[in-house]
């Protein structure tokens, strides 16, 4: 049986969904990204990047939780386009990396102001990770649709 | 006037030779909504505080002073990312709806600036206002955000060099 999605009822839901999903995730990725830049040492010395991390914790978990549901909403108006599309696989990938990067590593080294060295390398791969979802969802528009197996 | 100017600038060598690039635009748009993280965060943050609704264990100039840096920081990054994709297709730009608004609220963002910088952002203890202050900044960078996602949707006039190349784009590529 063929639901119809009510969300494709409007042709404003997309845009609007669009605008919450980006600032939403600007918020997350950009409040991980002031810890990190505090774990490479570039600017916000007055606190540490532990004391940074519980100030921010809230508002990364807020909008995070935000920019998921509002990405799935997005994703269930036309799910065939985007799970037959590698730059889609690709940020799906690099966000399940990030979140449980985040929540486990990231966290614990930013928590416990450990070695210089060590918090350059988790600032670097968590970077490295937010970056590659913003490219992997931007790109979503603009690589050829199909994983090339036809 | 300032058509011929779009015209001009985006003729210019850099503009033609970033056009003519593979991936440069999606590219530049990717590192533009990258450094829109940063910078957002910073806003966002220092006006939860200066609206007394998150980190009220700090006090409101040691969170705008916090902030500062990474906003001034990312804000240049996003000006970039964002020139350099203007540059590539002003023409089109030009007569983009969404593009004109997000000047105007640029225009906005200065007026913000100019009326409380002075009277909040650079003060020592929080006189009124503020809360004033936050509201309308959060509300401006939102409208900014609309209206740049909304550049997107509009379709390049049919007499503007971008349209025929985007169609050979689409074509080739065997998009829609």
């Amino acid at each position: 049986m063929f639901i119809e999605n009510p969300l494709n009822a409007s042709e404003w839901t997309f845009p609007i969904l669009e605008v919450l999903h980006i600032s939403s995730f600007a918020i997350a990725i950009g409040t991980v990204a002031l810890v990190d830049f505090r774990l490479l040492g570039l600017g916000l010395r007055a606190q540490t990047a532990g004391q940074l991390t519980k100030d921010t914790r809230a508002a990364t978990l807020i909008s995070l939780s935000v920019a998921l549901f509002s990405g799935l909403l997005l994703y269930s108006t036309d799910p065939d386009k985007f799970y037959l599309n590698i730059s889609f696989l690709f940020k799906i990938t690099c966000l399940l990396l990030a979140i449980s990067f985040h929540y486990t590593i990231h966290r614990r080294v930013a928590l416990a102001d450990s070695s210089p060295m060590l918090g350059r390398l988790v600032a670097v791969v968590s970077i490295a990770l937010w970056v590659g979802v913003v490219f992997g969802g931007i790109f979503i528009e603009f690589v050829k649709p199909g994983l090339g197996f036809d | 006037m300032l058509l011929s100017l779009a015209i001009w600038l985006q003729n210019t060598g850099l503009f033609r030779f970033l056009r003519e690039s593979d991936h440069g635009y999606e590219i530049l748009l990717a590192l533009h909504v990258s450094s829109i993280a940063l910078f957002t965060a910073a806003v966002v943050l220092t006006d939860l505080r200066l609206l007394g609704w998150a980190l009220r264990g700090h006090s409101v100039q040691s969170i705008i002073n916090e902030m500062r840096v990474p906003k001034r920081v990312g804000f240049l990054c996003v000006a970039t990312f964002g020139f350099l994709m203007f540059g590539m297709k002003a023409e089109e730009y030009y007569y983009n709806v969404f593009f004109r608004t997000k000047v105007l609220l640029f225009l906005l963002v200065a007026a913000h600036a100019i009326i409380f910088r002075p009277r909040v952002y650079n003060r020592a203890t929080a006189p009124s206002g503020v809360k004033l202050a936050a509201g309308c900044s959060l509300a401006l960078w939102l409208a900014i955000v609309c209206a740049g996602r909304g550049i997107g949707y509009i379709h390049p006039p049919v007499f503007s060099h971008h349209f025929a190349m985007q169609t050979r784009y689409t074509t080739e590529m065997g998009l829609k």
